[in-house]
């Protein structure tokens, strides 16, 4: 459980945030300025904030208590990543583990960074040091993993190799996670809810599907993509964990991949396409259909998932997409991008 | 000859303290510059840069006003039977005061150079302030700090101003390599002048050279 009830004053910025929310990872979207790097800071302690802030039960911060950072056990990975230079792997690894063997050990197994213990910072690729900065924060045995846009200061490449390991330490760990992100698929692969900031204020939160269909009327900028998790078989096609089948580029590399398309490729109909070269047709039900400007963003049931296309309001009202309709999906083989 | 030795011996032992004593104060003081961003900052760096743009000879008269050995700190000092004013530790004491600054603006840009970042990570993982510091800001702090204790070093051997003023210029007591040039030539003993020159410019190539290949190699 996240509880927060507190106040930044920075200059001439505030940050306020009221939320409760019970996630296992929380997603925290808005535009550059919101206060969402902040509002970490504030957790950690970095930065000075009033008000309560309670964590899994334990409290951080309220009226009477403001425990320092180093008292709050929480496993902060800042937009730099910030790697001890002078320190090897291993020694960063080890930083906060001191009493912790078992965590250090399974943050080094967890991250694969075996390999790589003895090496220097500055030896390691942006996406190596994302992992080491992740196992660091992980082997300190923190309450909750404060997580700051962890695949911003990776170039494009690197991200699709970062996400898979994002996936991996919310299974293996089990520690909550907080992560800041401006990219709406990248929060939807890993969350469960989401907290929206605008301007130092609380736009919207709650469960991630409820939350992104406010978000996407109030941040324009937000990329909204449908993210699917499956393994890639021979002659492209994708098993997805649900076990629905989707064909990919047939120059995709076997193996457990992620892969989006975009709100704007998918395509509703309201009967099954015939005669069209589009390779995936499949079924969806839909769940619902939320006005965004003079536009509609329609989530459906689909894939054992949920998947959210993004239609006008011209069309929505000519197809008369309402909530339980049965509708196809329409996806062509290359609108499905591999991200990881 | 001998004399000389023992000159160059008791220039190189006075330095050497003054450094070892200002080390812990001056990276302390480096470091609290470094990091604090109050309004008073300021006006604590230009008083610690003070004895750098003094002439050294104001510098000593004030601290032969403090050490004075009529004034209450030199009683209490004469007391203990550690006078300071025409003793050895009239050259320690100038030759501190005077090297004081040099070691706290290297400390204070080595420090500088420390991205904050990383100290608050370490917080973050657990670190005190202090351990935080011991632990990522001194280590990476550590080439300027070095420089910082060389030049210290070094503007010790070459003191004059002050020291004269607070120690005298007493042969085999307080006599450092500076003053006893100065000595030579009044004296018209231009040859043995001379040789402590070669002396210092020997000791001084070294220091500055060993801090430039310091400074060198953190700038790459």
């Amino acid at each position: 459980m996240i509880d927060l009830d507190m106040r930044v004053d920075a200059g001439a910025f505030r940050l306020e945030v009221r939320a409760r929310v019970d996630a296992d990872v929380l997603a925290v979207l808005g535009p550059s300025g919101s206060g969402k790097s902040t509002l970490l800071e504030a957790i950690a302690g970095l930065r000075r904030a009033f008000g309560t802030i309670t964590i899994g039960g334990e409290r951080l911060r309220d009226l009477d208590l403001d425990l320092p950072p180093e008292r709050r056990r929480v496993g902060w990975v800042p937009q730099e990543v910030a790697l001890f230079p002078h320190l090897d792997v291993a020694a960063n690894v080890a930083f906060g583990a001191r009493g912790h063997e078992r965590q250090q050990h399974d943050a080094i197994e967890t991250l694969e960074l075996g390999p790589l213990l003895r090496r220097m910072p500055e030896t390691l690729s942006g996406g190596e040091r994302q992992r080491v900065a992740l196992a660091r924060a992980l082997a300190a045995a923190p309450r909750v993993l404060l997580l700051d846009e962890p695949l911003a200061a990776v170039d494009f490449e690197h991200r699709a190799r970062i996400l898979p390991w994002l996936l991996r330490v919310r299974e293996a760990s089990g520690v909550p996670i907080i992560h800041v992100t401006h990219d709406l698929g990248e929060a939807s692969a890993l969350a469960t809810h989401a907290l929206i900031l605008r301007a130092g204020r609380v736009h919207a939160v709650g469960p991630i599907a409820e939350a992104i269909a406010a978000a996407y009327s109030a941040i324009p900028d937000l990329a909204l993509d449908n993210v699917l998790l499956g393994e890639v078989h021979p002659e492209g096609t994708l098993t997805l964990t649900g076990g629905a089948r989707l064909a990919v580029p047939r120059t995709d590399p076997l193996g457990r991949a992620t892969y989006a398309i975009s709100a704007d490729e998918l395509i509703v109909a309201t009967q099954r396409p015939v005669g069209i070269s589009a390779r995936n047709v499949v079924e969806a039900r839909v769940l619902a259909v939320d006005a965004v400007d003079r536009d509609a963003i329609v989530r459906v049931s689909a894939l054992g998932t949920e998947l959210r296309a993004k239609l006008t309001d011209t069309a929505v009202d000519e197809l008369a997409l309402a909530v339980g309709v049965e509708v196809y999906l329409v996806m062509k083989t290359h609108a499905l991008r591999r991200v990881a | 000859m001998i004399d000389d030795a023992g000159i160059v011996a008791f220039t190189l032992a006075s330095a050497a303290a003054a450094t070892l004593l200002i080390a812990v104060p001056g990276v302390a003081a480096g470091y609290l510059l470094a990091r604090h961003r109050g309004k008073s900052r300021g006006a604590i760096e230009t008083l610690l840069s003070l004895p750098l743009v003094l002439p050294p000879t104001a510098v000593g008269l004030l601290l032969l006003q403090v050490f004075r050995p009529n004034g209450a700190i030199g009683r209490a000092l004469a007391a203990v039977g550690a006078p300071v004013v025409f003793t050895y530790r009239g050259v320690i004491v100038a030759t501190t005061v005077m090297a004081f600054p040099l070691l706290v603006r290297s400390a204070r840009t080595a420090f500088e150079e420390v991205d904050p970042r990383l100290l608050d990570v370490a917080r973050t993982l657990g670190a005190t302030r202090f351990s935080a510091f011991r632990r990522v800001a001194l280590p990476l702090a550590r080439r300027g700090i070095v420089a910082g204790l060389l030049l210290a070093f070094s503007r010790g051997l070459g003191e004059f101003g002050a020291t004269i003023l607070v120690a005298g210029n007493i042969p085999g007591e307080t006599q450092t390599l500076s003053l006893a040039i100065f000595h030579r030539t009044q004296l018209g003993d231009d040859p043995g002048a001379m040789r402590l020159v070669l002396v210092i410019v020997v000791i001084a190539f070294v220091a500055v050279w060993a801090t430039e290949l310091l400074t060198r190699k953190r700038a790459r």
